[in-house]
């Protein structure tokens, strides 16, 4: 089951996502990067059917860069958010795209901001969000623990401390993690968790 | 079987109709109590006319609880809503049960069936000690709870309740469904809220929590899972077990609880992301 | 479940002297969970309109969005602000369009007419006007919140009053349904300037 979590303090946005490829009963990859980067200060994390998360992010993508490249400038993280709405909100009365986001970034003049979005293209700005079962385990932790002035180091161990209760209480927990992090100097990844049987 | 000290029932097969005649057997009333005859109504279809009843008599499906046992005894924290749908009937309903001075039972499911058998397991319980003399274990009691919604399995009956209390053996915690589960344990959680709970609770367990901290982590567990699950509120009720027996620590309003966790709305991550 | 309860509202629209008031409370949440007390469910129109989307988040979303262009357009044509009984048309007939495929939202219309008159409507999800002198209702728990006005309105009610009315409706009503609440947010239109207060509610 897919696991899709974010996370935004005063500095940054940090999102977390399981990396399985999973066809039926079958984990066919391991390493499946779900936490597609934008540009340099965005991620859009997807969860959801293989192949509408696929073409639904690759025509995102497309599209914001083609804006960027005709306008020389780039979308900002509310601007990014509010076309995918518009988008899938569009694609929902035709032939819907079964695809949940969140949308993270960091503007140099707004700060870090998170958007959650299901596949209903229902769109909020919020602190902490996630998706799919393993939601329900760490929403609840993180209401606790979530502070706005939590530096990278205590919202990374918040955010393993999310993987390890799903890993402890959801029965279909996936086995493998990537942790990501926007900050003023752009994305990167900052940890993989991998269980040592798929590594 | 007729009317010695001994319990000899669990050496029977455990009968799937509850309404068999031998098990009415006035002189067995102190070990089948658990077997009395519900009649069964007179319809060709029992399973879909059931599925259809279980429309009208499902209140309380909205629930959290939880037990722990750790360092100092037993911990159990429940909330107090009933829902019917997306309407609250009640913010006010009692979902401990308290079986006796050493037993708790905590409710979710079907609030008449949790109601019922848990009361029931109170009258097997107490002629246990009327037969013996002695109390009885929360190891047999569970067992015997869990021997009746067996015997009523695949009938209708929706029952997750958390036996806990404390025995000549120390404080015990079981897990019992209507399905027949019965499982011992350190922490459960029960109910639509139980995911939230687990979270929290996880969280903060360590076997050697101090009595106050331990109290403070089963309400907070609570509390949250009342703000995240739309149907658990009302009050976080907490009570305590030990070789004493149980006592009610506290009954704190969610109202009020929430403003004591989060005094400013800025603290809480679901508020303040668009600034009114 | 009903698609109308999937994300949970409650809303409520109050006439007053030479006043109008709407309210909505905060939750935004998928069927049982809450995700969200921050969630605006009403719609700035201009200083003297506001609108309410009860139902179906995203088709709220979708509707604000549409109603937010079209009275910019509107300004850009005629030069002023819409009227609300105008603007109550153009949301009725915009509903309409999707006659056979709705947006799953009821809204309520809030604002202040020529000499300062209150106006007050609501709609079901095709577009049905109805006016109302007194007040109107939407969302996932329209019973207790009809219930509240019923026996808590009076006619020709002073901002502050009003303020008081439909906030204790808003709160009282929204405590019996487990799909809204979580605070809420009053404006009280009046002919000097909009007055927009949050409250604090039960977070269960």
């Amino acid at each position: 089951m897919e696991y899709l979590m974010g996370m935004r303090c005063n500095d940054f946005v940090m999102l977390a996502c399981d990396t399985t490829a999973v066809q039926q009963i079958i984990t066919i990859k391991h390493d499946e990067d779900k936490l597609i980067p934008i540009d340099s200060h965005k991620l859009m994390g997807v969860a959801g059917e293989p192949g509408d998360r696929v073409q639904f992010s690759e025509f995102i993508l497309a599209n914001i860069r083609l804006y960027a490249a005709r306008n020389n400038r780039e979308l900002s993280t509310s601007a990014t958010a509010h076309f995918t709405r518009g988008e899938l909100a569009t694609a929902l009365r035709k032939r819907p795209y079964m695809a949940n986001l969140l949308i993270a970034g960091f503007d140099k003049a707004g700060g870090p901001s998170l958007y959650w979005m299901d596949y209903l293209a229902t769109m909020h700005k919020m602190n902490i969000a996630g998706t799919g079962y393993g939601s329900y385990f760490v929403l609840s932790m993180f209401d606790k623990l979530w502070r706005k002035d939590l530096n990278e180091s205590e919202a990374l161990d918040l955010m393993l401390k999310g993987i390890d209760e799903v890993k402890k209480r959801l029965v279909v927990a996936p086995p493998s993690y990537v942790i990501k992090i926007i900050d003023a100097n752009g994305t990167r990844t900052i940890k993989t968790v991998t269980d040592p049987a798929v590594a | 079987m007729v009317g010695l000290g001994l319990d000899l029932s669990v050496l029977e097969n455990p009968s799937k109709s509850a309404a068999t005649d031998a098990q009415l057997d006035g002189l067995s009333v102190g070990v089948d109590l658990g077997m009395q005859s519900f009649p069964l109504p007179q319809v060709h279809d029992l399973d879909s006319f059931e599925r259809e009843v279980m429309e009208y008599v499902k209140p309380s499906h909205g629930t959290t609880t939880l037990g722990f046992i750790f360092q100092g005894g037993v911990i159990m924290a429940v909330d107090s809503r009933a829902s019917m749908g997306s309407y609250i009937s009640s913010q006010t309903v009692k979902k401990v049960i308290e079986i006796n001075p050493f037993l708790l039972g905590t409710m979710a499911g079907g609030a008449a069936d949790c109601q019922f058998w848990l009361r029931n397991l109170g009258t097997q319980c107490r002629l246990y000690e009327l037969n013996t003399g002695k109390r009885i274990t929360v190891r047999a009691a569970s067992k015997l709870l869990a021997n009746t919604m067996y015997s009523y399995k695949g009938m209708g009956l929706s029952m997750g309740t958390m036996v806990a209390g404390w025995d000549a053996t120390g404080p015990g915690l079981y897990y019992v469904d209507s399905d027949g589960q019965r499982t011992k344990g350190q922490v459960f959680s029960v109910g639509s809220g139980s995911l939230y709970a687990y979270g929290v609770l996880d969280q903060g367990y360590k076997w050697d929590l101090d009595v106050e901290t331990a109290v403070e982590l089963g309400r907070r567990a609570i509390y949250h899972a009342t703000f995240r699950d739309a149907v658990s509120g009302g009050t976080v009720s907490v009570y305590h077990v030990t070789e004493k027996g149980w006592t009610k620590i506290s009954g704190t309003d969610v109202g009020e609880l929430h403003y004591e966790y989060y005094d400013n709305p800025e603290k809480h991550p679901c508020n303040g992301t668009q600034p009114i | 479940m009903s698609i109308f309860e999937y994300n949970g509202s409650a809303i409520i629209g109050m006439a007053g002297k030479e006043c109008v008031a709407i309210g909505s409370d905060l939750r935004f949440g998928v069927q049982f969970q809450t995700l969200a007390t921050d969630y605006q469910k009403i719609y700035r129109i201009h200083d003297k309109l506001y609108l309410g989307l009860a139902g179906l988040g995203t088709d709220a979303q979708t509707l604000a969005a549409r109603f937010k262009f079209k009275h910019n357009m509107y300004k850009l044509r005629e030069e002023r602000d819409i009227r609300p009984s105008t603007f109550g048309q153009l949301v009725s007939s915009t509903l309409y369009e999707k006659r056979f495929g709705p947006y799953f939202c009821s809204p309520v219309v809030a604002g202040l007419d020529k000499d300062n008159v209150p106006y007050l409507c609501g709609m079901d999800t095709i577009g049905a006007i109805e006016t109302a002198k007194d007040f109107m209702v939407a969302g996932t728990a329209p019973d207790s919140l009809y219930g509240m006005c019923e026996s808590m309105f009076r006619p020709d009610l002073e901002p502050e009053e009003l303020f008081e009315v439909l906030s204790q409706c808003l709160l009282a009503g929204t405590d019996r349904d487990a799909l809204s609440g979580w605070g809420a947010i009053v404006h009280v239109i009046t002919k000097d300037k909009t007055n927009s207060r949050t409250l604090k509610g039960r977070m269960d």
